[in-house]
């Protein structure tokens, strides 16, 4: 516990570094969400009653979603981290240090991720609270749970980009895969449309993969569509998704590390 | 303090397919080509020593010290740093060693080094009160305090390698690996290295492997020396030793006020000229260099004078010549 504040803190002092990069995000993510604010007004003038909830639920959903895209990115996960150190050789230096590597990665992001909520997604929240119509949670019990599904949602994620990275250090060059890879989980995560809206084979796939739990679980709680014993069951389907996914990156990671090759020197 | 027997890595090198997936089929490849990086190396390090540890480019320097690390699996052998094995026991060794790569930094980027120091602290459970005494003997010796606020990717090259020494033995280590810790730092601050490393060694009795291509680093630290070349000790032994049988060549430089034709002077020979410089080799045993310059100002006056250390690579070329002239007599 004592090493995921001291990577938290050491996140927050890169802070004022990049002041401009800073305004730049945030003011983009402004953008998004307010495109998706507009985007379902206007769908549902259109179609009123096609899409299973309310007007506000559905902002609430994707502008909730557009401003939690700056914590669950699947572009800047651990696997950035490992692909770089792989190829400038500084993986050693992480090598060398006393520690579990897969406790490491989750302790870095963990502070990497704790520290782009409270500067960027943060922020985006009271912004889309002020000016779009982002509704509040029913109750203490929806926020809660909404709390713990995103936690649940954060070890998901982690665990598959974990893994991805692991490809990184075996084929030492991901970006063709990174692509795909961010495409795939942002589609079937149901970022920016809730799954009840794909058509019915894509749908059931969906289902059952573990993407959905990163934003369309978590975004569903808050906005009430899945409640009481749905919502339990939600976060079940996270916590059986986490107990595969970790022991797959441990048991992964005990392979790669013994046939790990490093680069250059 | 540090054994090795019969120490051999092989990589075993994937043939990569470019193109498009190339990622993913490179999973799935099997055709593979084998490099021997270290050959059956033995050695001994004893508790204080400095060790340097040289041989040319790809000679299997680097190779050794990541098994000495625990970062890399030897493919056989034995190997033992204070009665640790360390790929089997890899996190008992990472706090009893300290290891800086020359090219590579265990710091935070953006972060100002104090920082990473301080997060170090938490990784290697460091206690308060000797968290605060090393910090003062870095200031007193590395003047870690006129950069310890600065992000590290502002560091001049010198101030980088200085907090990373900084970085690798806070835990108080028993054993400092260093790879090329001198690599593209000015003089000044080379000395500033040496310095450091030296005290660090005399006051706390840290045994210390170094990794250089600078002779001077070797011959200003290290009272013994290890040669690698193709992954096999080709030398173990004195330093001095070295410098008497092999090492006796010395190159002066000399760049003369105007352009001169070649000429030559006696006991030396002149082994490369361009325009106003001119190199030459002598033999520190047959000729001084004072001599040398006396005998060249005093035809030609000189702007500017520099005695080069052979390099490593003419050091291992001549212990080659020496073994073969020594079968020879045999
Ligand atoms: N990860 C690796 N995979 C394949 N070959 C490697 C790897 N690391 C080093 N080598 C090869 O092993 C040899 C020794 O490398 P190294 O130990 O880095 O040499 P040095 O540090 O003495 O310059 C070189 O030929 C190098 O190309
Ligand atoms: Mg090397």
């Amino acid at each position: 516990m004592r090493l995921f504040w001291s990577f938290t803190r050491q996140s927050f002092h890169s802070s004022a570094i990049y002041r401009f990069d800073f305004w730049l995000q945030l003011f983009s993510v402004f953008l998004m969400m307010y495109s998706v604010f507009w985007i379902w007004t206007i769908l549902y003038h259109q179609r009123p009653g096609a899409f299973g909830i309310s007007l506000e639920q559905m902002i609430t959903y994707g502008v909730l979603g557009m401003a939690l895209d700056t914590i669950f990115h699947p572009g800047r996960g651990p696997q950035m981290y490992i692909a770089q150190q792989i190829r400038s050789g500084a993986i050693d230096t992480d090598l060398m240090k006393p520690l579990d590597f897969h406790l490491h990665m989750l302790a870095r992001h963990f502070g990497e991720t704790l520290f782009r909520f409270s500067t960027l997604a943060l922020p985006s929240l009271i912004i889309g609270y002020l000016f779009l119509d982002l509704q509040l949670p029913a109750g203490w019990a929806q926020g809660l749970l909404f709390v713990i599904s995103l936690l649940l949602g954060f070890m998901v994620l982690f665990s598959l980009n974990f893994l991805l990275g692991l490809l990184a250090v075996v084929t030492l060059d991901i970006r063709s895969i990174t692509w795909a890879y961010n495409g795939i989980v942002r589609f079937f995560a149901g970022q920016m449309v809730p799954l009840w809206v794909f058509p019915g084979f894509i749908g059931a796939l969906a289902a059952v993969l573990p993407f959905k739990s990163i934003f369309y679980i978590p975004l569903s709680i808050y906005i009430g569509r899945l409640s009481g014993s749905e919502a339990w069951q939600a976060i079940g389907f996270q916590l059986v998704w986490i107990c595969v996914l970790i022991p797959l990156g441990r048991l992964a990671w005990g392979r790669i590390h013994s046939r790990l090759v490093v680069q250059g020197g | 303090m540090i054994s090795v027997r019969h120490l051999t890595k092989e990589f075993k090198r994937v043939k990569r397919k470019e193109g498009f997936l190339s990622g993913v089929r490179n999973l799935f490849s099997a055709e593979y080509t084998i490099k021997r990086a270290v050959d059956d190396i033995s050695f001994e390090v004893r508790e204080g020593e400095i060790v340097g540890y040289i041989g040319p480019n790809g000679a299997g320097k680097s190779t050794s010290i990541k098994m000495l690390s625990g970062i890399l699996v030897p493919t056989s052998g034995h190997l033992e740093v204070n009665g640790i094995v360390p790929y089997k026991d890899r996190k008992a060794n990472a706090r009893q060693i300290g290891a800086v790569f020359g090219q590579k930094t265990q710091l935070w980027w953006d972060v100002p080094v104090i920082e990473s120091l301080r997060l170090l602290k938490d990784i290697y459970k460091v206690s308060d009160r000797q968290y605060k005494r090393n910090l003062e003997i870095f200031n007193d010796l590395l003047e870690l305090d006129t950069f310890c606020q600065t992000p590290v990717r502002q560091l001049s090259l010198g101030q980088r390698m200085r907090a990373d020494l900084a970085a690798a033995l806070q835990h108080d280590p028993k054993i400092l690996f260093l790879d090329e810790p001198t690599i593209g730092v000015d003089i000044v601050a080379k000395e500033k290295l040496r310095t450091f490393i030296r005290e660090i060694n005399r006051e706390f009795k840290v045994t210390v492997l170094l990794t250089t291509h600078d002779m001077w680093d070797i011959e200003k630290l290290c009272s013994r020396m290890l040669i690698i070349d193709h992954g096999q000790v080709i030398y173990d032994g004195s330093v001095e030793q070295i410098r008497d049988t092999y090492g006796g060549s010395r190159t002066l430089v000399v760049e003369l006020e105007e352009e001169v034709a070649d000429f030559s002077v006696p006991r030396a020979e002149l082994v490369k000229s361009e325009g106003r410089k001119k190199w030459f080799r002598f033999n520190r045993l047959e000729a001084s260099p004072s001599d040398l310059i006396t005998q060249i100002g005093g035809r030609y006056p000189i702007v500017d004078l520099t005695v080069e250390e052979p390099e490593i690579e003419q050091l291992v070329r001549s212990i080659y010549q020496g073994q073969g002239r020594r079968t020879e007599v045999m």
